[in-house]
């Protein structure tokens, strides 16, 4: 039956796009039905299985940042994005790609998900109460050693909000299989810091402590290097928030999205 | 000596190109300033007996030149993997995807350049736009290009010689190796198992292009081997061969490794060991018959290509003096072949591994049960991409060191339902890589005669760049985080590094000029060439 209907929602939405001759317009129903299962496969761990958002972007949205038109989204599936934690799918032909395109396309269709509480109150919450501009940014406002949180509600789906402010070293995202935001400890001769792993290679790494210094070492100055996996400097909100200041905070997140 | 070789190149320098005979190919090291072929010298080393950088200074080394690579591209840009050749003062050198560039090996300055026409839908199933180098035989240069031709061109202009197609870039095929110059020809490799062809390896005629041979590596029926394959099955059983092979002019053997069957992952449609598949065959350079073969992988389902550079030693084994061929395979495991025979007479591990219980007493993997990739996915290591891949390790004589840079990575393999169709991925499956914090990388130094570590250098991810020794005392190397660097070849201790701002993914050479030593290597599109002044 969701088959059906997505395939009806395609349909009407045709008459819009048919002038541009989207290489989407031949498929069928069998087609997106292929391209939901493929997308289960290898989109729905990151994207969440109705696409709703993880750990990677939430897809449940009629424009896409990166496919800006059709033939757009079927070539990010085979180069992936770089510098993001999108891969290339390049064991996908040309013709799966297409029906994956297709489904993620319907999923724009679908109705944003619905806020669990007042995004106002939400607003005032991480503003005041939460302190949470002292590690995030919106609109330029704020300070920059978490995630920038702009456009969060285009990125992210209720279920991964919640859970990154109950347990936030649960939902830590990665970019091309590193971790983001990786907790570091850093000693050398002269200095001991504690912070976010900015960047790293065989000879140096870079380090960004909580007051957003950048630190840079050399590896062979170091007398220790340890990397804190499964671990956040982002604190718990579980206990600190109310349930009902919790659903606020993630609605205020929720509604923070490019398109109103 | 050393002012005699100095006022020779002096004087070729401003007088114009030498040829490289076939004879100065065989007797290479005699001409250390120079770089002659892919791995330096027949026996595929990559070694350099230049020692002016050594480890008493090369703390000092400098960038002297470089060169930004600005070639046409294909509908995307494809990546730097070529090893320059420098004769005599001159550097060829090719841009990706299969442009051929002349440099004044002292300046870096442009002297020619040649880019074949190519069309926007040449295919390059299952990798990217890349080219590794060409090979120079008397006064011409050949390369390989990635719409499967072999081309020959003029040393002093870039005029073209010759132009055939060496099999159709529709059906998968392209040329993506440096070519291999023997006497009076030309032997070259194919890409394509990821499309599903049946590789080959040929023999042009180096004045005319005229095909002298063919050796297919997947046997037809009724020939020896075609008992591993059944049904169709050998029809797009895969086996290319896209890396240089080395040469024993003594034995006049030539020696060339042959990639994964296809389809990769689902092997269920191919029953058998998959002959020549993930395999070294020795071939007579005249004919191209077949003296003897040694398969790695048998039926491999990892595509676990053997195309790895065969190093050529000579050495006493169990008390008698071996001619032997040193392999580093992809499929985590070190080889000690007699290149005489083919017989088997070492084996270990290098890097880690899930998938075999180790090698019986042919050489032969003792595969453990439950390692082939399944639909619902399969955690093995390595991944993929193998313990090593086509990037070359190095073997310094002196000291009877094998460097290998190697990828330390798992992937959960999976296996689908997949039918051949001509021009389009022949794959069954794929694979999820354990990348990032997951994995990681390391130059490692084994006595080549045991396989057993004698250190480990450790790098931020697999790398994709390989390895150079010199007489130096060093092992140059390079990393995907854009660090080229140099190690002490007794310990692996770091002793220089160079952020170049882009991905290593070259080998390293050396050269000298007026009598300057000179190491290359690249950081993304950009070569860099480093001296101490």
């Amino acid at each position: 039956m969701l088959h059906r209907l997505l395939f009806c929602l395609t349909i009407l939405s045709l008459p819009a796009i048919a002038w541009a001759q989207s290489p989407l317009d031949e498929l069928t129903e069998a087609d997106l039905a292929a391209g939901e299962k493929i997308f289960k496969v290898h989109c729905g761990r990151c994207h969440g299985i109705a696409g709703q958002g993880g750990e990677g972007s939430n897809l449940v949205r009629s424009k896409l940042k990166y496919a800006t038109d059709d033939q757009a989204l079927i070539d990010l599936l085979g180069e992936g994005i770089p510098g993001t934690g999108m891969p290339a799918i390049w064991t996908l032909d040309e013709q799966k790609r297409t029906q994956v395109a297709g489904y993620v396309r319907t999923l724009g269709q679908l109705e944003a998900q619905e806020m669990p509480g007042n995004p106002s109150r939400g607003k005032d919450i991480y503003q005041r109460s939460a302190g949470c501009p002292a590690c995030h940014i919106i609109a330029g406002h704020g300070i920059g050693i978490g995630p920038e949180l702009t456009y969060i509600g285009d990125q992210r789906g209720l279920a991964y909000l919640r859970q990154s402010l109950t347990d936030p070293a649960a939902t830590q995202s990665q970019t091309s299989g590193y971790q983001d935001y990786l907790t570091v400890r850093v000693k050398s001769l002269q200095t001991e810091v504690e912070g976010l792993r900015v960047n790293e290679d065989a000879f140096t790494v870079q380090v960004r402590d909580v007051s957003g210094t950048i630190h840079s070492f050399r590896k062979d100055e170091l007398t220790q290097y340890e990397k804190v996996f499964a671990h956040s400097l982002m604190p718990e909100y579980g206990t600190a928030l109310s349930d009902e200041d919790m659903d606020d905070l993630i609605s205020y997140m929720m509604s923070l999205r490019s398109e109103q | 000596m050393k002012r005699i070789i100095f006022l020779l190149l002096a004087g070729l320098a401003t007088t114009g190109y030498a040829e490289v005979g076939f004879k100065r190919l065989v007797n290479a090291a005699e001409e250390p300033q120079n770089w002659l072929t892919y791995s330096g010298s027949y026996r595929s080393e990559r070694y350099s007996p230049l020692s002016q950088i050594n480890r008493d200074n090369v703390a000092d080394l400098k960038v002297i030149w470089a060169y930004q690579m600005q070639p046409p591209t294909i509908g995307g840009a494809g990546l730097v993997e070529t090893t320059p050749l420098v004769v005599d003062g001159t550097m060829y050198i090719t841009e990706p995807p299969s442009t051929v560039t002349a440099l004044d090996a002292r300046s870096g300055k442009s002297l020619w350049s040649w880019s074949p026409e190519m069309d926007e839908e040449t295919l390059h199933i299952g990798f990217p736009q890349v080219n590794r180098g060409v090979a120079v035989l008397d006064d011409a240069v050949y390369v390989g290009t990635l719409d499967a031709h072999l081309v020959a061109l003029d040393a002093a202009t870039g005029a073209i010689r010759w132009d055939i197609a060496v099999a159709d870039n529709k059906s998968g095929f392209s040329l993506t190796l440096a070519p291999l110059a023997l006497e009076g020809k030309i032997i070259i490799g194919v890409s394509g198992a990821e499309a599903g062809v049946r590789g080959f390896i040929d023999a042009y005629d180096s004045a005319t292009g005229e095909r002298l041979w063919r050796m297919y590596t997947i046997p037809a029926p009724g020939e020896p081997g075609s008992e591993t394959w059944q049904g169709d099955s050998w029809q797009t059983g895969g086996g290319s061969t896209w890396l240089t092979g080395s040469y024993d002019p003594e034995l006049d053997l030539l020696y060339w490794t042959i990639g994964n069957p296809a389809p990769d992952w689902n092997g269920d449609v191919r029953p058998g060991d998959n002959l020549y598949s993930c395999s070294i065959v020795a071939l007579d350079p005249a004919t191209g018959e077949m003296k003897w073969y040694f398969q790695f992988t048998p039926h491999d389902t990892h595509d676990w290509d053997a195309n790895q550079i065969p190093i050529l030693f000579d050495a006493e084994f169990n008390g008698k003096d071996r001619k032997i061929v040193a392999l580093a395979n992809r499929n985590a495991f070190f080889y000690l072949l007699d290149r005489e025979t083919g017989e088997f007479l070492h084996g270990n591990q290098y890097s880690k591994q899930t998938w075999a219980a180790g090698l019986d007493e042919a050489g032969r993997p003792i595969v453990l049960p439950g390692t082939d990739p399944t639909y619902d996915g399969n955690l093995v290591w390595p991944s993929l991409q193998g313990a090593t891949n086509w990037f070359s390790p190095s073997y310094n004589p002196e000291t009877g060191q094998f460097f290998v840079a190697t990828r330390l990575m798992g992937a959960v393999y999976y296996k689908a339902d997949v039918e051949y169709e001509e021009g389009q991925p022949f794959l069954g499956g794929g694979e999820q890589a354990l990348s990032g914090d997951d994995a990681a990388g390391a130059i490692r130094a084994l006595d080549v005669m045991t396989g057993r570590q004698q250190w480990e250098f450790m790098l931020h991810s697999p790398p994709w760049a390989g390895v150079m020794a010199t007489a130096g005392g060093l092992v140059i190397g390079g990393s995907n985080e854009g660090n080229v660097f140099a190690l002490d070849a007794e310990t692996g201790n770091p002793l220089w590094d160079f952020q170049t701002g882009g991905a290593v993914r070259t080998n390293p050479m050396s050269f000298a000029v007026d009598g300057k030593q000179r190491i290359v290597s690249t950081g993304g599109g950009t070569m860099f060439v480093f001296g101490l002044e």
